[in-house]
């Protein structure tokens, strides 16, 4: 896949706090051109240096709005949020959203928001671990599943928002995708 | 006491607004109250054509001692035709320095702020309110606790949401006053849909992290949330009814700071 961006939020606010629905609104036109301004990007890499705070208000119309608008064809992640407070924030207005947003921190990731749910967790788990996944890797390595089993829990992760999925020519000569973690 | 004293400047301004002739009348120049009053900034918020007496203090001790006691805030003006952008700086700038010795000083202060950013917010988006709101906050050092309070003077937070209930969440249209609030803070209701009103239930989250209790006073109700096991409930609110009006929304978390 293409390689990420790195998208710095502060610059894009007019003060270190985002605060409120309609500034949030004013920052999430310049997120949209920025991402549009970027085409062939898939995934942005979310960096919170110098934003203070934001509220859940704010979170919602911005990074929270990006994703749910973009689910399926880009991902947002974030890489710098070490701030547990913010996170909760952040988690709140992702949660209320139904869109998933990754985090990372050392190497390892959090989901905020929305969880997935027990029938496509461990699948999600499955393709975080290996970095990215095929439906019949999946179905290789757990008893009794089928192909058409797995590679519907891979959809379902992907239409949710936790992974993206780029197509590659199968063995058979047909589709294939290909799942990765949104990093 | 900061959450009544907002109120009242509330009701004042609001009887003033109406025309309705306002006197205050503290019997004595030099009472502790009149005192306290202006040194929290009251009368630099009330409406100039409400009568003081014995008279209006000749000076305002806020402005003259503004930040110079970490145990007095005074009270801020929401300014409902002009965000201030830095009012929240300067409402959590003193909880800073009055709870600096804490340890989870960070966490209270960003719980504050969340709770401020939100509620203020609520007040220009939500409100509809013809005259200022008010913020404010106390840090009680010996009761170990804390108050957050916000005041405006619009329609009252259940009456814009009600007139949408029957179309965006028609369940919940037959609650109580004091059910739908607690359903409010519980889950968040929003008039605009299913994916808004995080704001309210975000900021409940956070002040249950503080065991916080939370007094709502809406134009003719009055409830009291005390956080349990599962955060706000209704079986462990109480509500007072048929109370005198006052116009709008008037907020106030107490944290509980053992």
């Amino acid at each position: 896949m293409n390689e990420p961006v790195d998208l710095r939020l502060r610059p894009l606010m007019s003060a270190n706090e985002g605060w409120g629905r309609d500034s949030g609104r004013e920052v999430h036109r310049a997120l949209v051109e920025f991402v549009e301004s970027r085409p062939g990007t898939l995934v942005f890499r979310v960096s919170l240096n110098g934003v203070k705070r934001v509220d859940i208000s704010f979170a919602s119309e911005t990074i929270v709005e990006l994703a749910r608008r973009y689910r399926g064809k880009k991902g947002f992640c974030f890489t710098d949020l070490n701030d547990p407070d913010m996170e909760e924030n952040w988690a709140a207005a992702a949660e209320r959203a139904k869109q998933p947003l990754m985090t990372w921190t050392g190497g390892k990731a959090r989901v905020m928001g929305p969880q997935p749910s027990q029938g496509i967790a461990d699948a999600f788990r499955f393709a975080m671990t290996k970095g990215e996944a095929r439906a019949s890797d999946y179905a290789a390595s757990v008893k009794e599943m089928s192909i058409t089993n797995a590679s519907t829990k891979f959809k379902q992760l992907w239409e949710n928002g936790y992974l993206l999925r780029r197509e590659t020519a199968a063995e058979s000569g047909g589709v294939e995708f290909v799942y990765v973690p949104i990093r | 006491m900061t959450d009544a004293i907002v109120r009242l400047l509330s009701l004042f301004n609001q009887l003033d607004y109406c025309t309705r002739r306002v006197i205050l009348d503290f019997e004595c120049e030099d009472s502790d109250l009149l005192g306290y009053l202006n040194r929290v900034g009251f009368f630099d918020h009330l409406s100039r054509r409400v009568e003081v007496l014995p008279a209006r203090p000749d000076f305002s001790s806020a402005i003259l001692h503004r930040g110079k006691n970490k145990g007095v805030v005074e009270i801020a003006r929401i300014d409902k035709d002009a965000r201030d952008g830095k009012l929240l700086e300067r409402l959590t700038g003193a909880i800073e320095s009055a709870c600096s010795n804490r340890s989870d000083a960070p966490a209270l202060v960003g719980a504050a702020w969340t709770i401020f950013a939100e509620l203020i917010d609520n007040v220009f988006s939500h409100s509809q309110t013809p005259i200022d709101g008010y913020a404010a906050l106390q840090v009680y050092k010996k009761g170990n606790c804390l108050k957050v309070a916000v005041s405006d003077s619009g329609l009252g937070l259940l009456e814009t949401l009600r007139p949408t209930l029957r179309t965006e969440h028609p369940k919940l249209a037959q609650l109580s006053d004091m059910e739908l609030l607690v359903e409010v803070f519980r889950v968040g209701i929003s008039r605009h849909g299913t994916s808004r009103g995080c704001g309210l239930k975000g900021s409940a989250a956070k002040a249950i992290k503080f065991h916080a209790d939370l007094d709502v006073r809406l134009p003719l109700v009055r409830v009291l949330l005390v956080p349990g096991k599962q955060g706000y409930a209704a079986n462990t609110a109480l509500c007072y009814r048929n109370l005198p009006l006052i116009w709008g929304t008037h907020l106030c978390f107490t944290f509980q700071l053992d």
